[in-house]
Parts: structure tokens; C-alpha cells; sequence
């Protein structure tokens, strides 16, 4: 058997007979996941209660309540009468509802007067994303609006005689901005909590083999077995390779292994698995690469767990493996493209939204592999020493 | 193999020069500008043990790293029955290397790490098996085989350390300094494995700054100190090339004057005086000539109520040599 296998198969059987190795490598993902999964479960439907106040009564107050009842919103925000705007704002307060819309008395006979009658959307800081939402749409009511109006006064300027405004503002109430805007999301399925924390809480567990494994080199090297190896008739990069093999396979089998538990006990979905393969062994390659640069780095024992701590939580951090890199600031979303576990997480995201196979992983693994082989060339100019010390 | 290197052994004991197995021929390496070992240049025969005594820092992990590859001299050669040590990695399959730490997986069974050592060796299936018996066997530790190391005593830990050297059946065992920090019986455990790993045809090179063991074990002894080998040769050869003789003390209950005059005439006797009951003699050698002294008393018929005999030690040697003590 090459010494290589030696050494990792030796490796292996030490890390499997410690048992902190499986809670961390399986049990902690699958927990972890479970748990933010559940913290997390409203941030994947949104959807909140809308009070309106009709001081107006007319048929724009009525157009425009309609369009907040319209099929597309529904899912997104149910309408609650309010008698006046000082009970929408205790029912704001009261948390009974989360906005709420004031439409004024004269809004419907301001479409044909000369003076605008403006609707006012009252909002809460507790749920900023609910006024977001009602001020979109009424913006989108209110420019149609807008538009009626405009077409009015442009016939009415063009000589239309004055007695026709009424007829043509039925007219122009019948047309209808196109829309602007046409959300289609990428994948066939929603995202879910759970089908995003369960690979990012495999890669975050799984990050960990860098500490672990350093932090043994260094204990191997510190008791002489490192020494004792090389003594024996075989290349010092025999062990490295070893080690780094040991690595490769445990994280890829704990990747799988959590990936297989999270599908099978809580209905996440990864995506195909021929992409999530393809980014699960990239993802071991880049642990595989990170644990050869903490090795490089570090001169002793405490060197390698303090450099391996720092880096396991920076790139989750940046990564997105605590929290949702979509609803990151832009600055968070950009670093993340400079981590191996960010790059997987866009896959695994874009995957398990059903966003296709392994043309869709295609440029995160290549941008993994591309983040493994620059730090395999800066651990290996660094790290000579490192075996032969 | 093994009847050659007994047959070797033979040959040692019987004063035959045989063919050494490992050659150092002006071994040097500095760090940072301070020289570690100094052209050092030794042989070790088959079946010889050769202690390299010297105080700790004096050079002697340095030159046994040189010669198991680990470190690349700066300047001079190791060659193992004839092979250089360096570019030719299988030489190292001719070295067993047990370093001062306990080297062992302490969440591995002994037999594991044996198991695991054995294969680095290229070591498998049945072969290597009854080697890792066979090296388990050889240190008493067969019965405690299969239990972690992490639960044996140092003394197990220190035999299996030791055993983790003896599974690819070296040509040459390299020990460097294995009994530090074992208790006396462990100690007495060690040395006499040594020489029977000796006896068994093998050689050895052991380092220690112990001078009782070196004395014990070793058939001859190299000194070593600030990375220069001072001086080498048996405990006698050095004893007596620097003019260092025994002396012996025989208290009687008979005419002492007597028994002095009769002891003049033993042959390495150089010197007999006798005072307050007692007889001193000064010789080359006391155990040598110590029976026909006795045969002297009784002849002359003074009864001898105790001997003691004041060897010349490696202590003096290396004190006289180096002008320090060798636990300094």
C-alpha cells in the first residue's frame, strides 16, 4: 500500500474513534441546521396585515383598495378595514397590524380637479419591510393615476369639449400602465430555510477539519511521530499527501452524510445530485488547500489553532453560512465571492431552488478550484518546512 | 540474515574487527553559524553497541539525525552496510529509529502503531504480522497489546517506543537516549534488551549522558562534547589511555604486611602497601586481577573480611577530557 494511504488510512481511524470528530462532522450540522431552520422560518414567506382608512368613498379609493386585494399581493398582505388614521396607528402600535394605508376624503374628485389629493402610508420601524411593500404598491395605484390624469388634461388641451371630461376619464381609467417590473425567480421552487442552513451548516462544521487538522500536525510533529515517519523509508510529502487525503475524505463523507440525513429527516432539498457532488468534493478540495496553509503558516501548536479559529470564522461569516447572503449588504455579498464556502453556498442556493444541474455549478466550482489552487501554491511555497522542521 | 549478524556478534566478542554496518565519516552540521557536530567520524560493527556519551547539547541527537537522514549534514557521509544514507531512501529500511520522545499514537492500541509503523515499512500481510509479534514479544509486551497506549505506564510506553524500532528488523538501531524519565527497574528492563538485541547480531548505536550505561551496555564508547568526538574507544582502552587505574581495598584479620607482599608478585598489580589492618593495591584492572589476590590471602593464610574495589570510571575520563562534570 503507497504510504500515503498509510497515513491516511491511520489518520481516518483515529478521527473516527474520536468521538468529537462525529458530533462535529455530523450531529452539530444536522442540529444547527434544524435549529436555524426553525429561528429562521418566517424569512421565507413574508407576509404582514394592511389597514386602510377610506375617508374617501369614492370608485379611486374603492380601484385602489381592489388592487390591494388583487391575487398577486394576496400572499403578501391581507386588508383590514380601519375606521380613522388614529386607529390605524394603535393598531400599529398594538401590533395587530403591521401598516397601514390613509386614503383622504377628495382623492377620487381630485383625478379630474386641479389639486392633488395625496394617500398617506403610515409605517412602523418593528416592520419597515411592511411600509416598503405598501408604499410600492400604492405608488404603482397612484402613478396609473397620475397617468388617467395626464391623459385627461392632454384632451381637454387638445380641444376636447369640457363636458367630456367625465366620459374620458372612465376612458382613460379603462387603459392601464403596462407593467414595469416581472419577478420570475430563476428556479422552479422557493428557497427554504432549511434546503439553505443544511449545506451551510455542513460547510461551517466542516471547516472545522482545518483547526482539527493542524492542530494535529502539529502535535504529531511536537511528540516526534512526524520525525518517526520520515525516518522510515518514505518522502516526506508521503505524509502530507496522506494527511491531506485523510481530510478529503471525511469532509466529503460528512458533507454527503449530512447532506443524505437533512434530505431525508427534514425534507431538504440540495438540488441534482451530480452538482451538489461536484461542489461538495470542490468545497473538500478548498478545506483540503486551507489546512496545508494553516500548517505553512503556524510554527507550533496554539500558532495553528489561533490562525485556523480566526479563518474558520471569517469565512463563514463572509461566506453566508450564518445568514442569508441575499439579504446581506452589497459590501458582505461581494466578499463572499472571495470565499470557497460563499461560492458554494450561490450553488447550493441556485440548486436547491431547482435552478438546474451541473451547468449551474459549473462557475462556482471553478471559482473553488480557482480559490484552492492559488492557496495550494502559497502553502506550498510557504510550507516546505514544515515536514522536514 | 539473522545468522550472519549472530555470527558477527561472535566475531566481536572474540576480538575480530567484522565489517562495519555503519560508517560516519566527518559528519558536520552547524545552526546558525554554531557547529552541532564537528566532523565526527565513527564505525559501528555488527553486533557492537557503540554508546555516544556526552552531556545534553554536546551533539549526539545531531549526529544521530545525520545518520537515520533526517538531517542533511553540512559536510561528510553516512553509509549503512556500505549504502550512503541520503538520495536512496530504502537505506532507511535498514534503520530502526527510536527518538528520546515517546513517538506513539496514544489513542492507537500498541499493536496498531506497530501495525501502522510496519507498513511505512512496506511491511504487510503475514510478514508483517509476525514481525509486530515478533517485536511485541521481544519487549514483554504482547499480553497488553490491544489496549490503548494511552493506558500503559511510562515503562510500557518507553518498551513499546522501542519495539516501534525493532519492526523492520534494522541492520542498525539507533537509540537516542531511551531511558530518561524511567524508573530503575524500567531502566534495568532496557539495558538488558540492548544487549541482547546485540547478542542477536544487531548493531547499536545509543546515545546517552548516562556513564553507568554506557559502561553497562556499551562494548565501546565515543565522546562527545561541544559537537567534536574527543575521544572513543572501550571503557578500559579509555580508562587506561588516560593513566586512570583501580584500586583495591581488602580489609583482614591476619598480617596484612604479609598478604601485601605476596600481592606484589600477582601479575597487573603495580602497587601493594599495607596499613591499620588493611591491604591497598593499585592495577590496571581490579575485576582481572582480583581472584588470584584472593588465592594469595588464602595461600598466606590472612582471611579477608571485605573487598572493595574503586574502578576508574568514564566520569573521571570526561571530566579529565573536558574539564566538566557530565551531568553539567
Amino acid at each position: 500500500m503507497p504510504p500515503a494511504l498509510v497515513v491516511a488510512g491511520k489518520d481516518l481511524r483515529q478521527r473516527l474513534r474520536d468521538r468529537s470528530a462525529i458530533v462535529i462532522g455530523v450531529v452539530a450540522p444536522l442540529v444547527i441546521a434544524a435549529v436555524m431552520s426553525l429561528a429562521f422560518k418566517g424569512a421565507e414567506q413574508f407576509h404582514f396585515s394592511l389597514g386602510v382608512v377610506d375617508a374617501d368613498h369614492g370608485p379611486v379609493a374603492a380601484g385602489m383598495i381592489r388592487s390591494l386585494q388583487s391575487p398577486g399581493v394576496r400572499s403578501v398582505l391581507d386588508v383590514r378595514a380601519e375606521p380613522s388614521a388614529a386607529a390605524a396607528s394603535a393598531a400599529i402600535r398594538s401590533r395587530r397590524i403591521q401598516a397601514a394605508l390613509v386614503i383622504p376624503a377628495g382623492l377620487s374628485a381630485s383625478v379630474g380637479g386641479a389639486r392633488p389629493v395625496s394617500p398617506t402610508v403610515l409605517t412602523s420601524v418593528n416592520n419597515a419591510l411592511a411600509g416598503s411593500v405598501t408604499e410600492s404598491i400604492v405608488g404603482s395605484f397612484v402613478a396609473q393615476l397620475n397617468a388617467d390624469r395626464l391623459s385627461v388634461a392632454t384632451a381637454l388641451a387638445a380641444g376636447a369639449p369640457p363636458g367630456a371630461a367625465a366620459r374620458l376619464q372612465a376612458e382613460a381609467a379603462r387603459l392601464t400602465i403596462p407593467e414595469q417590473l416581472v419577478d420570475r425567480p430563476l428556479g422552479a421552487r422557493p428557497i427554504r430555510v432549511i434546503s439553505y442552513y443544511s449545506p451551510a451548516m455542513a460547510i461551517f462544521f466542516v471547516l472545522f477539519l482545518i483547526s482539527y487538522t493542524s492542530r494535529s500536525f502539529f502535535v504529531d510533529r511536537s511528540q516526534g511521530m512526524v520525525e518517526r515517519m520520515r525516518a522510515a523509508p518514505i518522502r516526506p510529502l508521503d505524509i502530507l499527501v496522506g494527511k491531506a487525503l485523510s481530510v478529503f475524505v471525511f469532509g466529503l463523507v460528512s458533507l454527503v452524510v449530512v447532506a443524505g440525513l437533512t434530505t431525508v429527516l427534514f425534507g431538504a432539498y440540495w438540488g441534482s445530485p451530480l452538482a451538489v457532488g461536484a461542489v461538495c468534493v470542490a468545497m473538500t478540495i478548498s478545506i483540503v488547500c486551507l489546512t496545508g496553509l494553516v500548517i505553512a503558516l503556524a510554527r507550533t501548536q496554539r500558532q495553528a489553532e489561533g490562525i485556523a479559529g480566526a479563518l474558520v470564522f471569517a469565512l463563514a461569516l463572509l461566506g453566508g453560512n450564518f445568514v442569508f447572503v441575499s439579504a446581506s449588504p452589497d459590501i458582505m455579498r461581494t466578499l463572499s465571492l472571495f470565499t470557497p464556502n460563499g461560492w458554494a453556498m450561490r450553488a447550493f442556493t441556485d440548486l436547491s431552488t431547482g435552478g438546474g444541474g451541473l451547468g449551474t455549478a459549473a462557475l462556482p466550482v471553478a471559482a473553488i478550484l480557482g480559490f484552492s489552487a492559488v492557496v495550494a501554491v502559497i502553502a506550498g511555497l510557504l510550507g516546505r518546512r514544515a515536514v522536514t522542521a | 540474515m539473522i545468522q550472519e549478524r549472530a555470527q558477527a556478534a561472535v566475531a566481536v566478542r572474540a576480538g575480530a574487527p567484522p565489517p562495519p554496518v555503519l560508517v560516519c565519516a566527518g559528519l558536520t552540521k552547524s545552526f546558525g553559524g554554531r557547529p552541532a557536530a564537528d566532523g565526527i567520524s565513527l564505525a559501528v560493527a555488527a553486533g557492537e553497541v557503540y554508546g555516544l556519551l556526552g552531556p545534553n547539547g554536546a551533539g549526539k541527537t545531531t549526529t544521530i539525525r545525520m545518520v537515520c537522514g533526517l538531517l542533511e549534514p553540512d559536510a561528510g557521509s553516512v553509509t549503512i552496510q556500505g549504502r550512503p544514507v541520503g538520495a536512496d531512501r530504502s537505506v532507511k529500511a535498514l534503520i530502526g529509529y527510536v527518538p528520546q520522545e515517546i513517538a506513539l499514537y496514544p489513542d492507537l492500541t500498541g499493536r496498531e502503531n506497530l501495525m501502522f509503523l510496519g507498513r511505512l515499512y512496506r511491511l504487510h500481510g503475514p510478514l508483517l504480522a509476525q514481525r509486530v509479534a515478533a517485536a511485541l514479544d521481544v519487549t514483554d509486551l504482547a499480553e497488553r497489546c490491544d489496549e490503548r497506549v494511552d493506558s500503559y505506564s511510562g515503562g510500557m510506553k518507553r518498551r513499546l517506543n522501542i519495539a516501534a524500532g525493532l519492526v523492520n528488523q534494522p541492520a542498525l538501531l539507533v537509540l537516542d537516549e531511551p531511558t530518561v524519565g524511567v524508573d530503575p527497574q524500567s531502566r534495568h528492563s532496557i539495558l538488558e534488551r540492548v544487549k541482547a538485541f546485540a547478542a542477536a547480531g544487531m548493531s547499536v548505536l545509543y546515545t546517552t549522558h548516562y556513564m553507568e550505561e554506557a559502561e553497562r551496555v556499551c562494548d565501546r564508547v565515543g565522546i562527545i562534547d561541544r559537537g567534536r568526538l574527543i575521544a572513543e574507544g572501550t571503557r578500559r582502552e579509555l580508562v587506561s589511555r588516560l593513566g586512570e587505574r583501580d584500586r583495591i581495598d581488602l580489609v583482614v584479620s591476619g598480617d596484612a604486611g604479609r598478604l601485601a607482599a605476596a600481592c606484589r608478585e600477582v601479575p597487573g598489580v603495580d602497587e601493594a602497601a599495607a596499613a591499620d589492618g588493611r591491604v591497598h593495591l593499585v592495577t590496571a584492572d581490579g575485576r582481572r586481577v582480583l581472584p588470584a589476590v584472593l588465592e594469595k590471602a588464602e595461600a598466606a593464610g590472612v582471611p579477608v573480611g571485605s573487598v572493595e574495589i574503586a574502578e576508574a570510571d568514564l566520569e573521571a575520563v570526561f571530566l579529565h577530557l573536558t574539564g566538566t562534570a557530565l551531568r553539567e
